[in-house]
């Protein structure tokens, strides 16, 4: 019997019983739409978590900690595969005060190498990067650092904050230990670094070239002169930051660098935590998912047992013409694959339906419910359907649809010819 | 050619573990030549609807031996002898035995459908008997639209389409009044003319078993051969 007259045969019998056909097909169809549905909920979670993540880090960046950071050290990590930059930012760590037209606040102080900072995407907003010495770039919340202590403000007031211009501005540096009189370090800004991805992040510093560790070291140590020794307190703090090429060879220079004896932590990290997580969550919610297709097999295990029973005489009739127990089998396999199948396509089409319902309204709802108060970041995926879970929802319906019309079909293969062609309904 | 050598069978009846065996056919032996119309008559219960399953290969016999033009049918699996049925046989039954979802066309289409035959070469073939066998008209009809006289020639329409050597007709006219059993047989007696098909029929009908060149008389498991004559 060719294929395509099989394909006829079962259509014949489906359009015999197509109430009872129909109703099978909606429970196979709720059971699929539930696990996709279910599951679709942990992977848009992840999703959610994820892209809250790579918003607020630079995906190719590796923070890398070491008590005895020198540059040669970070020499040698540009040497590893697929480094794109290196960068050795070193924190001032003595109080440094700036002023600016006499607007005055901390400094919080960062020597760098700006042929590296380039590499690793640090841009300006305005302005251009030092081409002397004695020259600086301020972050881009700079002049909230800087205060005019003359102006009294109401404690409800912001403070006078430095409003005016900055490129071209000198900032005359000067340690908190220092007497009165003590001598200044002037710097002249000529840049203004690019506002951070994050909205929360506050980029108030001062980065200067790392040459100025030197003279700073002089100043601070000549100011500081007959003050009582604080702590032994480093001049200033090391941070180590690589830059991959990619996002995908974040991994590999990780491991290098951990294999190094560096502690390392890098975005790659938390990610791979997460998506073990949420492996293991969407795991489970498949597993739910499944136990719904399950007992919809029951209905299909029930449809064709009765196709089977109320068909004992056709079976017989077809079997003593010459139809061989295989073909028998199959045409009832394929029956109840039908009734997967139909049941996995509808499925999959609501489940899309609803997905995309659950991301347009409860995001509504949730912040109905918490009175308006989520704010504008309140930005959350519920529910994500990606092609593989579609795949793996659409090969556990259809295997456990041919599961359960694997026994009634084996059974109609069993019937016997002399008692069938005698079976009367 | 059909042989039966030393054919037995026993039926098992009775509680699990307490069966006791019911001997139904005793040794017996059968012979059906090509071209020749075979009946084997006999009472209810006295075996021959048991034989024709054997025959037929619906049933394995516990002993002996049924060779169809030299090829064991009892030496073969379930698929091989539904193979070799579909290729060898044909049944025309008493209650007809037509698929109720199917009309007489598709009915007598089927066993071409079964063997994989392409969809025009079937379409020919069928219009092709439907026109010898007058069947033509009521080709659209489904089996509860027919008069059972119409249901058997359906029956043996089905039967034929495959053009086989053989045909086994269990009670043909069992189900039939007088008027419509004579044309079931005159159409049995002009297609084994026509085509040389070897007819097996059983019945409990004398006057249908008459019909044979060759008749077989089956009583209590038990066949005799009661003789050869040429039908006119």
């Amino acid at each position: 019997m060719s294929f395509k007259d099989q394909i006829g045969f079962v259509r014949q019998h489906i359009r015999r019983n197509r109430l009872r056909v129909f109703m099978t097909v909606l429970a196979a169809t709720m059971g699929t739409a539930f696990l996709i549905v279910l599951a679709s909920v942990g992977f848009g979670l992840q999703k959610t978590i994820k892209d809250d993540i790579l918003s607020n880090q630079m995906v190719t960046q590796i923070e890398v900690y070491s008590e005895d950071m020198t540059d040669a050290k970070t020499d040698a990590m540009k040497e590893i595969g697929h480094v794109e930059a290196v960068v050795h930012r070193k924190q001032l760590v003595p109080v440094v005060m700036g002023e600016v037209e006499g607007h005055t606040g901390s400094m919080n102080t960062h020597f760098t190498n700006f042929g590296d900072e380039q590499a690793s995407g640090f841009r300006l907003a305005d302005g251009r990067f030092p081409e002397n010495q004695g020259e600086a770039i301020v972050g881009s919340k700079f002049a909230q650092q800087l205060v005019d202590e003359s102006v009294e403000t109401a404690e409800d007031e912001e403070p006078a904050y430095y409003e005016g211009e900055l490129i071209g501005k000198t900032v005359n540096l000067s340690f908190s230990e220092a007497e009165d009189g003590a001598e200044t370090m002037p710097l002249t800004i000529v840049g203004i670094k690019e506002e951070p991805g994050k909205d929360w992040a506050f980029d108030g510093y001062l980065y200067v070239d790392q040459s100025l560790i030197g003279p700073m070291e002089t100043a601070y140590a000549a100011a500081s002169a007959g003050l009582p020794e604080g702590e032994d307190m480093p001049f200033t703090s090391s941070q180590v930051n690589v830059y991959a090429d990619d996002l995908a060879n974040v991994k590999a220079i990780t491991q290098t660098l951990k294999n190094d004896g560096y502690s390392v932590y890098s975005v790659s990290e938390e990610i791979e935590q997460i998506d073990v997580f949420f492996l293991a969550l969407k795991a489970g919610l498949i597993f739910v998912g499944t136990i719904a297709i399950l007992i919809a097999s029951i209905g299909i295990f029930n449809t064709m047992t009765m196709a089977v029973t109320e068909r004992t005489r056709e079976i017989g009739v077809m079997k003593a013409l010459g139809a061989g127990p295989k073909l028998i089998q199959r045409l009832f396999l394929m029956e109840s694959a039908w009734i997967g199948l139909v049941g996995t396509v509808i499925a999959v089409v609501i489940s899309y339906g609803v997905s995309f319902a659950a991301n347009a309204i409860l995001p509504i709802v949730v912040d109905a419910a918490l009175g308006g108060e989520t704010g504008d970041s309140f930005d959350v995926t519920f529910s994500v359907i990606p092609w593989q879970l579609v795949l793996i929802a659409s090969a556990i319906s259809l295997s456990v649809a041919m599961i359960s019309g694997w026994r009634p079909a084996r059974k109609a293969t069993k019937t016997d010819v002399i008692g069938a062609l005698r079976h009367e309904l | 050619m059909i042989e039966v050598k030393g054919l037995s069978h026993s039926f098992r009846v009775g509680k699990k573990g307490k069966e006791t065996e019911v001997p139904v056919l005793k040794e017996l032996t059968l012979k059906a030549q090509d071209e020749e119309i075979v009946s084997i008559v006999g009472r209810s219960g006295s075996g021959k609807s048991t034989l024709l399953h054997i025959l037929a290969g619906f049933l394995q016999p516990d002993a002996g031996r049924v060779l169809v033009d030299g090829t064991d049918l009892t030496a073969m699996n379930e698929a091989q002898r539904a193979a070799f049925r579909l290729e060898r046989f044909g049944f025309v039954f008493q209650n007809f035995q037509l698929m109720p979802g199917l009309t007489a066309y598709e009915n007598i289409e089927l066993p071409l459908t079964l063997k994989g035959v392409p969809a025009a070469e079937r379409k020919r073939k069928v219009v092709e008997l439907l026109e010898n066998t007058g069947l033509t008209e009521i080709s659209g009809h489904y089996p509860n639209e027919l008069s059972g006289g119409q249901q058997q020639r359906v029956g043996i329409a089905r039967a034929l389409i495959t053009e086989p050597p053989v045909i086994f007709a269990d009670e043909p006219t069992g189900s039939l009044d007088s008027e419509t059993e004579q044309d079931i047989l005159n159409l049995i007696l002009s297609l084994n003319r026509k085509y040389g098909i070897t007819f097996v029929i059983i019945t409990h009908d004398d006057e249908v078993a008459a019909i044979a060149n060759r008749q077989y008389r089956m009583h209590d498991g038990e066949l005799t051969e009661g003789g050869l004559r040429h039908v006119v």
